[in-house]
């Protein structure tokens, strides 16, 4: 087991250094000076260049994604162009938001998903089914910065039941949340459903039918407990999705997550910050899948038996 | 000789795939729908002239709200939202298959070949691959877009990458499946290029799940193209992009709604619609799930 | 299973209720005895950047700095001067100015502010990027605590603005000497800075040792949160969860202004909006054309769309409410004929001239462009739209790439910010690239010119010069518009945003 983690880890380094190459250079080989940027408005060339010295943005752009890189090895980010703070820091003071945000949602949609899957299976191929399935699929359909305005103008706005922004405790997680998870909702929903389709005709569901059990007891204990590891992968997948994919909701709702720093530093041409950032966002998501993959295990002992066996 | 067996066969899924469809009621809404749209969308080119009606402005008649001489109402320079809407699937669709299309292109190519030859292209190319989906695509596409600029082309492209990701990884796939297959080493033998082999084989062998793809991957990216909008990186004004309009319209939420609601509605059936077709057809063309 | 149900009842129902709980917790939250609303809130349409007043440039920070530092003199709203930290000023003669400090100032961590550190704080400034906000300044001389001597290179009007500029805020010495963490929040204003939470907020509390009791803050904390979203930023106001929403939408008005609880202000403001030329660029070379471009654009219509009207179309190129404003000429106002005729006289009397119009991409650039986008298909020229991001249009323009575009300029002080910056030639940000000797000569006059009356003059002269030659088409001048809780009292408004809300607080109401 803990031979098979170690390898998963040695397997990230080298998608850490393409995306770190890509990121880099790219945010360095388009136009828009940050000397100029940062050198503000109303600067003078000596003071833009003065301000391209500090940044040491005058190295051949090898030698600086060198040095970045020689930085990082010793954990260290850099520095943002910008804000003057330190990368690493920055980010790990917005990383409680977006996990704030994205369990949240995850929790939503799985809220909403399980059980929705599970009907629409059950009534396969009535119009039980098809309303089910349109109603998982709403949230998908629309574009999330939109839902996310509706639900302000009318819970915010007309009943004043939640905060329209900002994060300030419970309340002002529910909209972002229910906003980011609804999007989420249609694809575990369709996994739970064909999973389930998939385990209802099996031979333990009609012998435990059989035996005399509830349908209710048989699809719940019985086939959902078998029908749950492509359930659980599409949720590991999501979670790593809204980790940085939720820029939208983070926009509409002023929810002060990673998505949103990221963006708002792209614009600023802010190449450690934003290389910084999606360095770790990857981090964040080989170590989510590397969890689901654990967890797996413990789900199915079958898989359990070759990770050992490795 | 061979060839015509492949022909019917094709002809039998394809009738096969549309019997079990036409049993899914969503599937034929979505479809319905979809083709209303397209002809629409079509015949909106004969109707509309597109410098006076569709960007061509009219102060005087602004922020109309809808009525029997603007359905839609109007929006905040005065132009009629129907006929921007009607006109604006257009782009919409073709921004969307485009990207999509253009995906499918280079993921079927990258995947070919990383299946086919294997060992350092194999692992360069799918550990791109890897990183590329677990960035989500409105990251991919913020980046791409906010660093090259919001030009039209520059909009398809960066739309395309997450599909060729995915598009790459379904004909890798299905490459590695036949790969040592003996036809395919006799095609082989025979000297017949890989490109042919990819055409005759491979696609065929992986067309299901690239159908359904596709359709699904339509949707989504209707979806990422409005989001880019929202953030200012979408299509170029004065497009009608429906994306755009949305975005426009979301300074008048209150004052004029109808002008963020109705592309927003409309955003969302045609998604629904593509989203139930896709499902539709998976179902359809998955012949596990056959009943 | 009926257990599972069960729970997912009680979820659903605690969200419901902690979410109705929210609003009237936010309402009763903090009344103090003196019927002073503990803390006020400002929405703030950006996102603060960093704290540090000399490497920072954004409004935003500013505003968040205006209330924590002060400077040795105060910029009023007409553009005189009051004195500030420095109690009194006086030139001895054209390169020497001496500022005379006012002996009660403390820091916020109680020690004197004296000479020692002016002459750091100055010294600071003139190694740092923000040295142009010093320019022409020599050398600094303490004369004794409470007296400095500044030696200039030579007479400038406008030299007395840079001492009332936020970045050169006077900052402690003895702060960047202990070798702290952030010694430039040490400041000596009526608010001590206390966290700031990166696209959360940034917060300040109230300086009880405040050095100038009867100027002392009124509210116990200050707190600025980024909403970056428009719409979601006022529903926020009206929801109150904020006090202040900064730049409400502007077609929102309307209903915002039937809110009871609600002032909607409108005033003047600074911020000029300007579709421009790159001169060297052809065909815009030609002068003539460059005019009949001017009297094709319909600023009612762009006014209209991109601010619904609230704003003030304008002629001149100066920013209105900067010293020597002159909008008198004639110009070129919207006359399609005449756009013709101009056409015509340049040598395209059909026409047929496809030019790129860069832009960035937020609004009301892109609503702006629309209009002039039609306006010009009327004398025959198409416009292609270039959306950008700010810093590929800068750099564009600075390069001399562009062709057409639009940008604004908000300047509310020094004059030659405007004439130097934008029309000098040579200057970075003469994104025209114009270049004219006579311009260049009137624009010299104007800064060095001693005499009021004359120089008032040579400002009108280079105004019309500049309409005239026509390398920039200005537009209009935004108003200033803020939205508040009804009840906030002892604001301070700049019409240029650079709003001091030091002395601002929400009264609460007696029940």
């Amino acid at each position: 087991m803990w031979k098979y983690i170690l390898k998963r880890l040695i397997q990230m380094i080298p998608a850490i250094l393409i995306t770190s190459f890509i990121i880099y250079f790219s945010m360095n080989l388009t136009s828009g000076d940050p000397a100029m940027l940062v050198a503000g408005e109303k600067a003078t060339p000596a003071q833009v260049e003065q301000v391209r010295q500090e940044l040491g943005l005058n190295d051949p752009i090898v030698i600086r994604y060198l040095k970045y890189m020689g930085g990082m090895i010793r954990g260290d980010l850099g520095t943002s162009y910008v804000t003057k703070q330190d990368v690493f820091k920055t980010f790990m003071s917005r990383l409680p938001a977006t996990l704030e945000l994205s369990f949240a949602s995850v929790l939503i949609a799985v809220l909403v998903s399980i059980p929705l899957g599970i009907y629409t299976a059950v009534n396969q191929n009535s119009w039980k089914d098809t309303a089910g399935m349109i109603f998982a699929l709403f949230g998908v359909s629309m574009p999330n910065f939109w839902l996310g305005l509706m639900l302000i103008v009318l819970f915010s706005l007309n009943l004043g039941w939640f905060p329209s922004s900002g994060r300030a405790g419970f309340q002002s997680l529910v909209l972002p949340a229910v906003t980011v998870g609804l999007g989420l909702a249609a694809l575990i929903t369709r996994t739970t459903r064909s999973s389930m389709l998939d385990v209802i005709r099996q031979d333990y569901m009609r012998t435990a039918r059989a035996k005399g059990a509830s349908e209710r007891r048989v699809i719940y204990k019985h086939g959902l407990n078998n029908a749950l590891i492509p359930i659980i992968t599409v949720i590991g997948l999501q979670l790593s999705n809204v980790l940085t994919g939720s820029v939208l909701a983070e926009t509409v709702f002023s929810w002060p997550g990673i998505g949103r720093l990221i963006f708002d530093h792209i614009s600023k041409r802010d190449t450690p910050m934003v290389t910084g950032a999606i360095i770790m966002c990857s981090i964040l998501m080989c170590l989510v899948n590397l969890v689901v993959d654990i967890v797996y295990a413990f789900f199915d002992p079958r898989i359990k038996a070759q990770y050992v066996q490795k | 000789m061979e060839t015509t067996i492949e022909k019917t066969k094709s002809r039998s899924l394809a009738s096969e795939t549309w019997r079990r469809l036409k049993k899914n009621k969503g599937a034929i809404i979505g479809l319905i729908f979809l083709v209303v749209l397209v002809i629409a969308a079509l015949a909106s080119g004969f109707i509309y002239d597109y410098d006076t009606q569709i960007i061509g402005q009219n102060i005087s008649q602004r922020l109309q709200r809808p009525s029997s001489e603007f359905w839609f109402g109007t929006d905040q320079v005065g132009r009629d939202i129907f006929a921007r809407i009607l006109y604006g699937a257009r782009y919409s669709l073709s921004i969307s298959a485009g990207s999509v299309l253009i995906g499918l292109i280079t993921g079927i190519i990258l995947g070919a070949v990383a299946g086919f030859y294997g060992g350092l292209a194999d692992d360069i190319i799918m550990r791109i691959a890897d990183v590329l989906y677990a960035i989500p695509n409105i990251m991919i596409a913020v980046v791409i877009v906010s660093l090259l600029g919001s030009s039209t082309i520059n909009l398809l492209l960066a739309l395309s990458v997450s599909a060729a990701t995915s598009f790459a990884r379904i004909t890798r796939a299905s490459v590695m499946t036949i790969r040592g297959q003996e036809y395919i080493e006799s095609a082989n033998a025979i000297g017949m290029p890989n490109w042919k082999i990819i055409l005759k084989h491979v696609i065929p062998n992986c067309l299901s799940p690239i159908i359904v793809q596709v359709t699904l991957l339509i949707g989504t990216t209707i979806i990422a193209a409005s989001s880019l909008s929202f953030l200012g990186i979408g299509v170029p004004a004065p497009a009608p992009e429906w994306g755009a309009m949305l975005s426009e319209g979301r300074d008048f939420m209150r004052s004029a709604s109808y002008i963020c609601i109705i592309p927003g509605l409309v955003i969302m059936a045609t998604v629904l619609a593509l989203n139930l077709l896709g499902d539709g057809l998976r179902d359809a063309l998955d012949p596990k799930m056959k009943t | 299973m009926k257990k599972r149900y069960i729970l997912i009842g009680l979820l659903i129902l605690t969200v419901l209720l902690a979410g109705c709980g929210a609003k009237k917790a936010a309402n009763t939250n903090d009344l103090n005895n003196d019927g002073i609303k503990d803390t006020l809130v400002i929405g703030a349409a950006a996102e603060i950047n960093t704290l540090d007043l000399l490497s920072q440039n954004d409004q935003i920070n500013n505003i968040v700095l205006k209330t924590t530092h002060e400077t040795l003199l105060y910029p009023t709203n007409d553009g005189k001067f009051l004195p500030k930290l420095a109690e009194s000023y006086e030139y001895t003669d054209d390169t020497t100015l001496v500022l005379k400090l006012n002996p009660n100032v403390k820091f916020h961590d109680g020690t004197p502010m004296t000479a020692e550190d002016v002459k750091f704080t100055l010294e600071l400034c003139l190694n740092s990027t923000a040295s142009s906000s010093m320019a022409g300044l020599v050398s600094v001389d303490v004369i004794d605590e409470y007296t400095v001597q500044l030696n200039l290179e030579s007479y400038n009007n406008e030299f007395l603005v840079n001492l009332a500029s936020v970045p050169v805020s006077i900052q402690s010495k003895k702060a960047y000497d202990s070798g702290m963490d952030q010694p430039y929040l040490v400041g000596t204003g009526p608010y001590k800075f206390e966290e700031w939470k990166s696209g959360e907020f940034v917060s300040v509390v109230k300086n009880e040792n405040y050095w100038d009791a009867e100027n002392a803050g009124k509210a116990d904390k200050i707190i600025w949160k980024p909403i970056l979203e428009a719409s979601s930023r006022v529903i926020a106001l009206q929801n109150g969860e904020i006090d202040v929403c900064i730049d409400p939408p502007i077609n929102e008005l309307d209903s915002l202004e039937k809110d009871k609880n609600v002032t909607v202000l409108e005033k003047p403001g600074t911020r000029l909006f300007y579709f421009a030329f790159n001169v060297t660029k052809e065909p815009w070379d030609n002068k003539t054309l460059r005019q009949a471009v001017a009297s094709a654009i319909n600023r009612d219509d762009v006014m209209e769309v991109a601010v619904f009207g609230k704003g003030t179309k304008q002629t001149t190129i100066l920013n209105r409410g900067l010293w020597g404003f002159y909008d008198e000429m004639e110009g070129f106002p919207y006359n399609p004929e005449r756009a013709k005729e101009l056409m015509a006289e340049a040598g395209y009397p059909d026409g047929g001239i496809t030019a790129k119009l860069l832009i960035a991409n937020s609004s009301p650039y892109t609503n702006i462009a629309t209009v002039i986008q039609a306006n010009l298909k009327a004398i025959g020229i198409d416009v292609v739209i270039e959306e950008v991001e700010d810093a590929t249009l800068k750099e564009a323009s600075v390069k001399g790439e562009q062709e057409l575009y639009l940008w604004r300029w908000n300047e509310d002080q020094k004059v030659d910010w405007v004439y130097g910056d934008l029309f000098r030639t040579g200057s970075s940000y003469n994104y025209q690239h114009f270049s004219d000797e006579h311009a260049d000569d009137l624009i010299q006059k104007v800064l060095v010119e001693p005499d009021e009356k004359k120089r008032y003059d040579y400002g009108v002269e280079l105004q019309e010069y500049l309409v005239e030659e026509c390398p920039q088409v200005p537009l209009y001048i935004a108003n200033l518009v803020i939205a508040y809780n009804k009840n906030l009292k002892g604001d301070y408004l700049f019409g240029g945003g650079n709003h001091d809300w030091s002395h601002a607080y929400v009264a609460m109401e007696v029940k």
